[in-house]
């Protein structure tokens, strides 16, 4: 048994926001106080040190088809942060798309314990979970996009029974091993493939008739009804487009009071505005969430610097084309499922546009009261790699660090900024609900992101400093169910982590039409599309956490 | 997997919708497969490794590697012809030795990769091409490295209803559409050395620039107007090429031309590039690679990390200037893929049935994924990856298997 002593503890789950106490290991798992005359095998003294769960991030582009497209397309970026192989860890790179193995190691050496892939496709499932196979280190999990497929969008247009689309969610959730769904551009990725380049909320699918409303709507109710955890994970329309604020107000709505979680909602808080018609619209954005408890949403900061945009929203990234840098991109119409669009960006703080997102994201942040609605995110890499996340807990929890840094940004986007008015700075409380319990809660994570008896033993250790920047950058201690994984920020032993998926109850039935359309269709046999539970460690994980679903009886 | 059907791993379009039976020990195809198939799915089920040309056991075989490698500065693992399981014991070893790796069809791969890298591209798969493609332009191929493209990819039914494609071939090869009753509805024959020049003409006339010329690679302005209108009626128009018929000094930049003129026409219609590829498990080994080391192959493990160099790194450049100094050629797919020939020690982990003119150093015979082992490989479009069974299971160590063992007895030389 490991006694980790008298660290201060940020349990949010538990209510516990920097009370000194002793936590108790075993078997990978936190365990009670074994009283006085337990045997202790190890004890660390944490005596002034933060203590937390380990890290959760529900939205990062961290393994699939488009983020090894992404990783394809950039030699140029990964000549600049190579990854030696050391005796315990493999060669790879860094920085925008690093290699599966650095993508570990990295998230690790943060203390992060869990990371969320937003945007499996079925047909690529998987692919996917042979990359995430090779991400050592955390556990993983993945959000099958749905939306844009044929077969689903034949059920709607032919006026399906909800049930009937319950099933196919069910089985897609199922056969592709995932977590949850998303929807990136509800009917706009099969929209462009029918060369239509917008799609609004209410406009009618060119080729479906039916329209994003209704997508979304179906989507969040059979995500609903076969009670998964985490709501709909929605891509909302428009993504990026000045004045997109009143689709995503719109989409919250569009929910009509179920559970829906609005992805990246930076890139969906823009107005119209001043001279150059673009403007922040992040309290709007930020009143709306504050009003609406079915709503949670994850910010998408973007940060200075290269990165690279992937997204399964083709139609946005062939619009977008034009602002690659450098200039190349990739579009693909994938299977009759989806799609995907890698296009680099260099984000110029300097820039107007660029400049004004990033206050906006921070607005964000800083404009929504509830904590355990919002999430931080960099939509990695779309906004800003992962690896910047230490930054930009600076920036939420020090506002001199954040006013100095808005001194440096294009002026007139400063100007037009109420970022410097917001005096609000994160404490480590609600650093630790937004990173840790929050993300764990809305995936229905029940044992991870606190440090009550019975989680598994995912905990960080940091040592308390001022610049938080440096202290959530390098961990003094990382434990991964109970092994120390990580000190003082490097990597000392090397695991490999499980895989999430959620078991919802479905009708086996889907599969005489799914079959017959596969056979008819398709270029695959739908039993192979099929990702079978003892693929997944074959696939490379540790092993497959199945979680139940519970269906309420509403 | 419950279901009855196999998946064939013998081309790039890894149909999967193979019927196979056993009949003493051998796998025989009961319906579906080619000809290709047919005649590969066909494989014993012992071999005997070799060192020197002598018979040796397994165990003596992976020391004789072993030994081979640890005097190498710089090997090469090449070849690569197998399964992700496979593709990452070859990744590992790469790195552990220091070593160097590229696919057996690297120069056809990089024929892609360097116009990918440089500006991007649209692409498309297999299924979007069998459901809404209403023209296919095949440039420079007719298919036959595929042998049931056109049966799996463009039957006329679709989801969107009954399709009339129309294919255009440029080239020389014309395709052999079967229930056709004339094999395309346009031919234009041209060198395929000369695509670049008629795609470039094709931007070019689209852009709205006059060319002033009679005709562009022996093709009539006229005519090269007419195909462009025909491009701009298709409602979803495919282009489709092979990396590897297009066998000419920087062929590269003809199919930057072709991805760059499918950019253009996006801009008021919609066009995508289908790459044929994927055989000899190379789409998988980029793929691998590349979620791995962060590069598509033709990539080195030194001290500071992975090391990429496209135009350094291909098997004949290493093999001729002696940058490598020990070559190990993985071909678990296909008897015919011999190794190159080679300046230095040659370790040849390779089908049961492939037979040498002069037997390599060390010949360790493997499994072949998809018929005597289980395993995964990647579609030709990179999107689609199988689970491969194993219809005929045979004794012998799969590629990964034997990968590792070797580098079990590298740890003890070491040690
Ligand atoms: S076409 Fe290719 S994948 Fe299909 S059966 Fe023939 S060799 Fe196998």
């Amino acid at each position: 048994m490991l006694r980790l002593k008298g660290g201060r503890l940020y349990d949010p789950a538990h209510g516990i926001d920097g009370q000194v106490g002793d936590l108790y290991v075993e078997d990978g798992r936190i365990v009670a106080d074994p009283g006085p005359d337990a045997v202790i095998h190890q004890e660390i003294d944490l005596t002034n040190r933060v203590v937390m769960a380990g890290a959760i991030d529900l939205h990062t582009h961290i393994g699939g088809g488009k983020v090894n497209i992404a990783r394809a397309l950039l030699p140029e970026d990964h000549r600049f942060d190579p990854a030696p192989a050391t005796d315990l860890m493999h060669a790879g790179c860094g920085h925008a798309a690093p290699s599966t193995w650095t993508t570990g190691y990295r998230y690790a050496e943060m203390g992060y314990t869990a990371c969320f892939e937003p945007a499996m496709l079925p047909s690529n499932a998987r692919h996917a979970h042979l990359e995430m196979g090779d991400i050592p280190m955390v556990d993983k999990g993945a959000y099958a996009m749905l939306g844009s497929d044929d077969f689903f969008l034949r059920l709607l247009a032919t006026g399906a029974d909800q049930r009937l689309v319950n099933d196919y969610v069910g089985w897609t959730l199922d056969s592709s091993q995932a977590m949850a769904i998303k929807v990136v551009n509800p009917g706009g990725i099969s929209a462009f493939k029918f060369n239509a380049r917008n799609l609004d909320l209410d406009e009618a699918h060119p080729y479906y008739s039916v329209t994003p409303r209704q997508v979304i709507q179906t989507l969040a109710r059979a995500v609903h009804d076969l009670g998964v955890a985490h709501p709909l994970h929605v891509h909302a329309s428009n993504l990026g487009i000045p004045g997109n604020a009143d689709t995503t107000l719109a989409t919250m709505a569009a929910a009509e009071g179920l559970p829906i979680h609005i992805t990246h909602i930076q890139f969906h808080s823009y107005g119209m505005e001043g001279e150059r018609k673009f403007s922040s619209e992040a309290e709007r954005i930020a009143d709306a969430i504050n009003h609406m408890g079915n709503v949670s949403a994850d910010v998408g900061q973007i940060l200075f610097g290269q990165t690279v945009t992937a997204s399964g929203d083709t139609m946005i990234q062939h619009r977008n084309r034009r602002h690659a840098s450098p200039d190349k991109w990739v579009c693909m119409d994938i299977e009759c499922d989806a799609g995907c669009g890698v296009v680099p960006f260099k984000y110029r703080d300097k820039n107007f546009v660029n400049a004004l997102q990033w206050a906006i994201g921070l607005e964000l942040f800083l404009r929504v009261t509830d904590p355990w609605r919002i999430f931080l995110t960099t939509d990695h890499p779309n906004g800003a790699p992962f690896t910047s996340y230490p930054h930009l807990i600076r920036l939420l929890m020090d506002r001199n660090f954040r006013n100095s840094k808005l001194d440096e940004i294009n002026p007139e986007a400063a100007a037009h900024s109420q970022l410097r008015q917001l005096a609000r700075e994160y404490d480590l409380y609600e650093i630790a609900i937004m990173t840790r319990a929050a993300p764990a809660r809305s995936l229905g994570l029940s044992d991870r992101g606190h440090l009550g008896v019975g989680a598994a033993a995912d905990i960080v250790v940091y040592r308390d400093d001022t610049d938080r920047e440096v202290m959530f950058a390098k961990p003094e201690y990382v434990f991964k169910d109970g092994r120390l994984i990580v000190r003082d920020g490097r990597v000392v032993e090397v695991v490999n982590g499980a895989v999430h998926v959620v078991k919802p109850e479905y009708d086996k039935g889907i599969e005489k039409p799914l079959k017959d359309y596969f056979d008819r269709y398709m270029t695959v046999k739908m039993e192979h599309i099929k990702v079978s539970d003892d693929e997944i460690c074959s696939c490379g994980a540790s092993r497959l956490i199945p979680h139940k679903c519970s269906v309420s009886s509403s | 997997m419950s279901d009855t059907f196999v998946c064939c791993p013998f081309c790039g379009l890894l149909c999967d919708d193979l019927t196979i039976a056993l009949n003493k020990g051998q796998a025989q195809i009961e319906s579906a497969g080619c000809a290709r198939a047919v005649k590969l799915f066909v494989v014993p089920r012992q071999s005997q490794a070799l060192v020197a040309g002598q018979a040796v056991d397994l165990a003596a075989a992976y020391r004789a590697a072993a030994a081979i490698l640890t005097r190498s500065q710089h090997p090469l693992m090449g070849g690569l012809a197998c399964d992700v399981t496979g593709h990452r014991a070859a990744l590992a070893l790469a790195e552990k030795v220091g070593g160097v790796v590229d696919h057996m069809n690297g120069q056809a791969q990089f024929r892609n990769w360097l116009p990918f890298q440089d500006g991007g591209w649209m692409t498309t798969t297999l299924s979007e091409v069998r459901n809404r493609a209403d023209l296919i332009v095949l440039a420079g191929t007719d298919t036959s490295r595929f042998p049931r493209f056109f049966e799996r990819c463009l039957t006329p039914e679709s989801q969107f209803g009954e399709l009339h494609r129309q294919i255009i071939a440029l080239g020389t090869n014309l395709p052999l559409i079967p229930g056709r009753p004339t094999d395309t509805d346009l031919a234009i024959p041209i060198q395929n050395e000369r695509l670049g020049e008629l795609f470039a003409a094709l931007r070019a006339r689209l852009a709205g620039h006059r060319l002033d010329a009679p005709d562009i690679a022996g093709v009539p302005l006229a005519q090269i107007d007419a195909l462009l209108v025909a491009l701009h009626a298709a409602r979803y128009g495919v282009l489709v090429w092979n990396a590897a018929e297009l066998d000419f000094p920087n062929a590269d930049l003809a199919i930057q031309a072709m991805v760059n003129l499918i950019k253009d026409l996006n801009r008021t219609t919609r066009w995508s590039g289908l790459p044929l590829g994927g055989n000899d498990g190379d789409t998988s080994a980029a793929q691998v690679c590349t979620w791995q080391a962060g590069y598509p192959l033709r990539t080195t493990f030194e001290a500071s990390g992975p090391h990429y160099e496209p135009m350094l790194y291909a098997t004949d450049a290493l093999l001729e200037s002696g940058d490598v100094d020990a070559l190990v050629w993985i071909s678990a797919f296909d008897p015919e893929r011999t190794p190159p020939t080679a300046n230095c020690p040659t370790i040849v982990l390779g089908r049961p049935d492939m037979i040498f003119t002069r037997p390599p150093d060390v010949f360790i015979p493997v499994a072949v994924p998809g018929v005597q082992h289980t395993g995964f490989l990647h579609r030709m479009d990179a999107v689609v990856a199988l689970p491969l069974s194993a219809p005929a299971p045979a004794d012998l160590p799969s590629v990964a298997q034997a990968l590792v063992a070797i580098q079990q007895k590298l740890n003890h030389a070491a040690a």
